[in-house]
C-alpha cells in the first residue's frame, strides 16, 4: 500500500464562506433542485402566455390599471411557484434526514446553526434569482401580447419593477419558510404536508369558516396568512385587507422568522 | 487522543451508555468491542457531538469536538455508511464535505484514489453497494487528513480484499502517530488489527487493556463435554470458580475444572460421557468470557440447569 495520506491539508479550517460553498454544492448537485427551478420558470412563462393571449379587454382602461394588468400576468407564475419551492425548501433538509446525510453535515459543522443558516442563505439567493428570471421572462412574454390589445405597462413607473422584485422576494422567503418547517419536522412527507397546508389549505379553511359561520375573527385573520400577505407584497390592488405593502412584507418575514428560529433551536438541541 | 469522563446516555428509561470513562491513545489502534446494542455507536456519536451526553463529557485532543477550529482535521469519522445523500454523486458528496473546511478538488480526488472509488466517483450514491458506501464513508473520514480516526464497524459489507485494506490502513495510520478508534462486534477482526481493546457490555466497560493482556487473563482452558445426563453432571460440578454453559441440549462447556477432574467425577457418579475435550481459549473465547455476564441468556441457562438438577 502506498502512503495513505499524501497531500496534507494544513490550512484547512471551518469557515462561513466554506460552509456556504458546501451548501451551494449540495443544492446544485441533486436533481430535485434543478427540476424544481426548471418547472417554476417553464410554468410561469406558460401561464403568462396563456393569460396574455386569452384575456380580452374592452373599453377605456386607465393607465394605472394597464400597468397592474401587465404586472399580474407577469407574476401569476409565483402563485404556482410557491408550491414548488414549498416542497423544495422542505426537501433541502428533510432529504438529509431521510438519507442520514445530516450526520455527515453536522460532523463537518458541529455547531450546527451555521449549517442551517448557510442552507437558508443559499436557498434564498438561488430562489430569488430564479424568481426574478421567471417574473422578468413572464413580463417579456406577456407585455408584447398585451400591448397588441392596447394594454401597456408604464415602463417609467418604478413600482412596476419594485413589485416584480418583491414577487421574487416572496418566492425566496417561502422557500426559507419551508426549510424551517423541514428542520422542525425532519420528514419529507410531514414537512411537505405542513408547508403546502400553510400555503394552500389554511386560506381555504379560514375562508370556509368565515363564510359558514360569519365569524369575524376568521375574516380578520385572513390577511395575516402567509400566502395572502405574500400576494399582498407584490399586488397592491389585490385585497381590501388594509395592510400596506410593507406590512405584508413584515407579516411574511414573521412567518419565516418563526419557522427558521424554531428549526434552529430544535436542530441545536436534538440528537442527530 | 480521545478522553471520556463519566459518559452517560439515556434514551427515555433505557441507559445506552452507563457512566464510562476511558482514554484512546495516539500511535496505536484501539479496538472498541462489544455485542450489538452494547452502546458502541452511541459512544462514538457522542465523541463527535451528534448525540448529547446525559452526563459526563468527552474531549478530542483536549477539547470538545465542536470547539475545534477545523473539526475535520481533528477527527475523521465513519459512523454510518449510509450517512450520505443517495441522490448525489460520490465526488460531489466529498466536494461538499470538504468545502466546509476549504478542502478542494485535489484532496477530494486523492481520497477517491486512496479508497479505490475512481470508477464510480461520478455515479449517484443511491446505486452503491454496501461495500462501496463503506469505502466512500472512509474517504470522507480521510478528507481532513485527521489526527484521530473513528471508524464504526468499518469492515461491514467489505469483500476480503477490502477488509485487508482497512486493516492495513488502520495500522499504517496508527504507525504515523494518529489515534485510531475502531469498533466491531467481531473479536477475530480485532485480534488482527488492534493493539488495545476497550470492551463494552450493556453500556459499561468490562475490559480496558492491551490485546495481549486480555488474552493472557483468560488462558484458563475450557472443557467441552457431551453426556446424555448433562444436567445431572452440571449440578454435580457446580462450584465457586466453575462456569458452566450449555450450548445445546446434552452439551456443556466448563471452565475452572480440568478434563481429568471432570472425567473422574462423572465416572464416580456413573454418568456416561460421549465427549470430553479440553480447548485452549482463543481471543474469541476470551471475549465471550468477558461479555458473558452482560448477556442475559447466560445467567438464565445456568439457573435452569441448576433448577432441573435439583428436582
Amino acid at each position: 500500500m502506498t502512503a495513505a495520506i499524501a497531500t496534507a491539508v494544513p490550512n484547512a479550517r471551518l469557515s462561513a464562506p466554506g460552509i456556504v460553498r458546501s451548501e451551494w454544492i449540495k443544492l446544485r448537485s441533486v436533481r430535485s433542485t434543478v427540476w424544481s427551478y426548471a418547472i417554476i420558470v417553464a410554468v410561469s412563462l406558460g401561464i403568462a402566455l396563456l393569460i396574455a393571449a386569452t384575456s380580452t379587454f374592452g373599453g377605456d382602461i386607465p393607465a394605472e390599471s394597464q400597468t397592474s394588468i401587465v404586472l399580474q400576468a407577469s407574476t401569476f407564475g409565483i402563485y404556482f411557484g410557491q408550491l414548488v419551492v414549498g416542497v423544495l425548501g422542505v426537501l433541502v433538509i428533510s432529504g438529509e434526514y431521510s438519507t442520514g446525510m445530516i450526520r455527515s453535515t453536522l460532523t463537518a459543522v458541529p455547531k450546527r446553526i451555521p449549517a442551517l443558516l448557510a442552507k437558508a442563505l443559499v436557498l434564498f439567493v438561488t430562489t430569488f434569482v430564479v424568481g426574478l428570471v421567471s417574473v422578468l421572462g413572464s413580463f417579456l412574454v406577456a407585455a408584447p401580447i398585451l400591448a397588441g390589445q392596447g394594454i401597456e405597462a408604464d415602463l417609467s413607473d418604478g413600482s412596476l419593477y419594485g413589485n416584480m422584485a418583491l414577487a421574487a422576494l416572496y418566492l425566496a422567503l417561502v422557500a426559507v419558510f419551508s426549510l424551517g418547517l423541514g428542520t422542525v419536522l425532519r420528514s419529507s412527507a410531514g414537512g411537505i404536508a405542513a408547508a403546502l397546508g400553510t400555503i394552500l389549505l389554511l386560506p381555504t379553511i379560514l375562508q370556509l369558516i368565515a363564510g359558514l359561520t360569519q365569524a369575524k375573527w376568521a375574516a380578520d385573520l385572513m390577511p395575516y396568512l402567509l400566502s395572502n400577505a405574500g400576494t399582498g407584497m407584490y399586488t397592491e390592488s389585490f385585497d381590501g385587507s388594509g395592510l400596506e405593502q410593507w406590512q405584508n412584507v413584515l407579516v411574511v418575514l414573521v412567518w419565516v422568522g418563526v419557522s427558521v428560529v424554531l428549526g434552529a433551536v430544535l436542530l441545536k438541541r436534538r440528537d442527530a | 487522543m480521545i478522553q471520556a469522563e463519566g459518559l452517560l446516555k439515556r434514551y427515555g428509561s433505557k441507559t445506552a451508555v452507563n457512566d464510562i470513562s476511558f482514554t484512546v491513545k495516539p500511535g496505536m489502534v484501539t479496538g472498541f468491542l462489544g455485542p450489538n446494542g452494547a452502546g458502541k455507536s452511541t459512544t462514538m456519536r457522542m465523541i463527535v457531538g451528534l448525540d448529547r451526553p446525559s452526563a459526563g463529557s468527552v474531549t478530542v485532543n483536549g477539547k470538545p469536538y465542536a470547539e475545534h477550529a477545523a473539526p475535520l482535521r481533528e477527527v475523521g469519522a465513519l459512523l454510518d455508511a449510509k450517512a450520505i445523500h443517495t441522490g448525489r454523486s460520490a465526488y460531489n458528496h466529498l466536494l461538499a464535505m470538504g468545502a466546509t473546511h476549504g478542502i478542494g478538488k485535489a484532496r477530494v480526488n486523492e481520497v477517491i484514489g486512496l479508497t479505490g472509488l475512481e470508477s464510480v466517483a461520478g455515479k449517484r450514491v443511491g446505486g452503491f453497494s454496501l461495500g462501496m458506501g463503506q469505502r466512500l464513508g472512509i474517504a470522507a473520514a480521510l478528507l481532513g487528513d485527521p489526527a484521530t480516526l473513528i471508524l464504526d464497524e468499518p469492515v461491514n459489507g467489505l469483500d476480503p480484499e477490502g477488509v485487508m485494506w482497512v486493516r492495513q490502513l488502520a495500522r499504517h495510520l496508527a504507525g504515523e502517530g494518529r489515534t485510531i478508534f475502531l469498533s466491531s462486534h467481531l473479536m477475530s477482526e480485532m485480534a488482527l488489527t488492534a493493539d488495545h481493546l476497550i470492551v463494552l457490555g450493556r453500556g459499561r466497560i468490562i475490559a480496558d487493556a492491551p490485546v495481549a493482556e486480555i488474552l493472557a487473563s483468560s488462558t484458563r482452558t475450557a472443557v467441552k463435554l457431551r453426556s446424555p445426563r448433562a444436567d445431572q453432571l452440571a449440578a454435580l460440578l457446580q462450584g465457586a470458580d466453575v462456569t458452566i454453559t450449555t450450548t445445546e441440549p446434552g452439551a456443556l462447556t466448563i471452565t475452572g475444572l480440568t478434563a481429568p477432574v471432570i472425567g473422574d467425577a462423572a465416572a464416580q457418579a456413573g454418568i456416561p460421557l460421549h465427549e470430553l475435550t479440553p480447548v485452549g481459549a482463543s481471543l474469541e473465547e476470551a471475549y465471550m468470557d468477558l461479555t458473558q455476564d452482560d448477556v442475559e441468556y447466560h445467567a438464565g441457562s445456568t439457573a435452569t440447569i441448576t433448577e432441573e438438577a435439583a428436582r
